[in-house]
């Protein structure tokens, strides 16, 4: 408890106290009351990181629900070779993050791999990485590459509670393979469905090293996220009180997905208990 | 019936599900490949998967250019203090919020989980000025202190030793077994696919911290690999080759704990989807 107390709630109290002053960490804390607030308000930088975070959130959210999902259906059939495939794409949960940053810098080069694959299909060489409209997506992509197959043993988990019985009685009442999809697995699937989701939105949320190693930001700060400004105000420029500030705005959005998931824990341990 | 379900369902089944793995792990296989790979060949305009003269000589070139041995066994000795750190500290708190009952326990185990959301990333700066009062920056305990405990371990810890029945506990203590006892020689052993989840997760975890470290320290000594291994990328003189080797070397610690601990893993993952 200590611990928690000195690494955990001691920082994020000092954050709310420090987000309210102008430290350069060699005088001490002036306070300032809201001013740090209301200048990041009408900081475009601010602003833009701001809402590349919340697109980056909500486009890996969706991307690494329905991956995962797609990925669970797909290995939960029968036959042979179906645990070397999911052992094969749990591997990309296990490389270092550095790692794959530093390999989809390259396939995502105008001459890498991705471009490679894709100009027999007739897409024109794209430069992933230096083009504002094709950054984000591309970090999102590697994001979804990275974490979908980890989700994807969450849902196959759920997927193997559902009793195979329902699908006998049904196939035998003529439900096709849709409509047997349709009626038991996804409603069966909800909760597994929403903790999934919560998760992947909490996990996007705090991401920091894909955009940092794989674009810096850039182009023109097209990918730049909240917890990259954090860095960069706090440590290159020595604004303490203000890279506090938006911590506690980065903060404050966890918060309401955190919020979300304890309903979540506490619902499911009264109908355990129950 | 269900002769005919499975009988169409495999082909069907498995040709998207090997599409998919391929597109997977390619980058992987792309990875280790390229460590292989003359420098020259990067730059032809299409992939060469099986390299025509083998170089892996890359290795200790790219392990010589900077002072990977170090930043290596930096990371080694932090990820394994974390481990452990984890799988103690973790454990404990587990246990003691699992099986005893004292007022505010409730709250306890909110406020520890409420922390789950709290990444290093949010509370970066002020975690950074309390390990500054503690006098360790630049040092190696200053990167592994802060990720000693996580709390999604001691709530995957609790969930499992939930599980375990209260009698067993009961039995051993009017048998006069002390709680460590009780602990090291009843609870751990039913816990070990919890216990492979959380070192696997805890080791990946630190292992591949890097804004931390890069806050943390700035003297070349204390360095672990990820630092080493993105500066020796920013340098665009060094060839690519080199940089997918040291990049296959980083992954093989975790790759090497994964298999270790398979075994167990596989009745523990269906816990741990708890964890972000």
């Amino acid at each position: 408890m200590l611990f928690f107390l000195v690494f955990k709630y001691g920082p994020m109290l000092w954050a709310m106290w420090l987000s309210f002053t102008t430290y350069d960490m060699l005088r001490a804390p002036r306070f300032v009351g809201l001013e740090n607030y209301a200048s990041l308000a009408r900081d475009p930088i601010f602003i833009q990181a701001l809402s590349n975070t919340l697109v980056y959130i909500a486009g890996s959210t969706v991307f690494i629900t329905a991956v995962g999902l797609g990925l669970a259906l797909a290995v939960n059939t029968r036959g042979r070779g179906r645990r070397l495939c999911l052992a094969g794409m749990f591997l990309t949960n296990i490389m270092p993050i550095v790692a794959v940053c530093l390999v989809w810098r390259f396939l995502l080069h105008p001459h890498g791999l991705v471009n490679q694959i894709l100009s027999p299909l007739g897409v024109g060489r794209i430069d992933w990485l230096t083009d504002s409209a094709t950054a984000m997506p591309a970090i999102i992509g590697v994001t979804v590459w990275r974490f979908a197959p980890y989700f994807m043993v969450v849902f196959l988990a759920g997927l193997l509670g559902i009793p195979r019985e329902y699908y006998e009685a049904a196939a035998i009442d003529g439900a096709g393979m849709m409509r047997r999809f349709r009626s038991i697995t996804l409603p069966l699937l909800m909760p597994v469905t929403f903790f999934v989701v919560v998760v992947a939105a909490l996990l996007s949320a705090r991401i920091f090293l894909m955009p940092f190693l794989i674009t810096g930001g850039g182009p023109g700060g097209a990918t730049r996220v909240l917890s990259m400004l954090i860095y960069e105000t706090g440590f290159s420029y020595m604004k303490m009180g203000r890279a506090a500030a938006i911590s506690v705005v980065l903060f404050a959005i966890a918060m309401v997905f955190t919020v979300v998931q304890m309903r979540l824990f506490t619902r499911s341990e009264e109908d355990a208990a129950a | 019936m269900r002769q005919r379900l499975t009988a169409h369902a495999r082909p069907l089944g498995l040709l998207p599900l090997a599409g998919l793995t391929v597109v997977f792990v390619l980058p992987i296989v792309w990875m280790v490949t390229t460590s292989f790979q003359a420098g020259e060949k990067m730059f032809q305009l299409t992939t060469e998967w099986i390299p025509s003269v083998w170089h892996p000589e890359n290795y200790p070139n790219a392990m010589g250019r900077a002072a990977f041995p170090l930043f290596f066994r930096n990371s080694v000795i932090v990820s394994a203090a974390v481990m452990l750190g984890n799988l103690v500290f973790c454990t404990l708190a587990g246990y003691g919020l699992a099986k005893y009952r004292f007022p505010g326990d409730r709250l306890l185990l909110l406020l520890i989980l409420s922390t789950l959301m709290l990444p290093l990333e949010v509370t970066l700066v002020p975690t950074f000025l309390v390990v500054h009062k503690l006098g360790w920056v630049n040092s190696l305990q200053g990167i592994a202190g802060p990720l000693l405990i996580d709390a999604f371990g001691v709530f995957l810890m609790r969930q499992f030793i939930l599980k375990i029945p209260t009698n067993y506990l009961e039995a051993a203590r009017i048998d006069g077994a002390g709680e460590l006892r009780i602990l090291w020689k009843i609870v751990l052993p039913q816990c070990r696919p919890a216990l492979a989840v959380l070192a696997l997760l805890a080791f990946r975890d630190s292992w591949d911290q890097f804004l931390w470290p890069l806050a943390v320290v700035s003297h070349d000594d204390y360095r672990t690999y990820p630092l080493g291994l993105v500066r020796f990328g920013e340098d665009y003189g060094n060839p690519p080759t080199e940089q997918m080797a040291i990049a296959v070397l980083a992954t093989i610690p975790v790759f090497l704990l994964f298999l270790l601990l398979q075994r167990a893993l596989r009745s523990g993952f269906g816990l741990s989807g708890l964890k972000g």
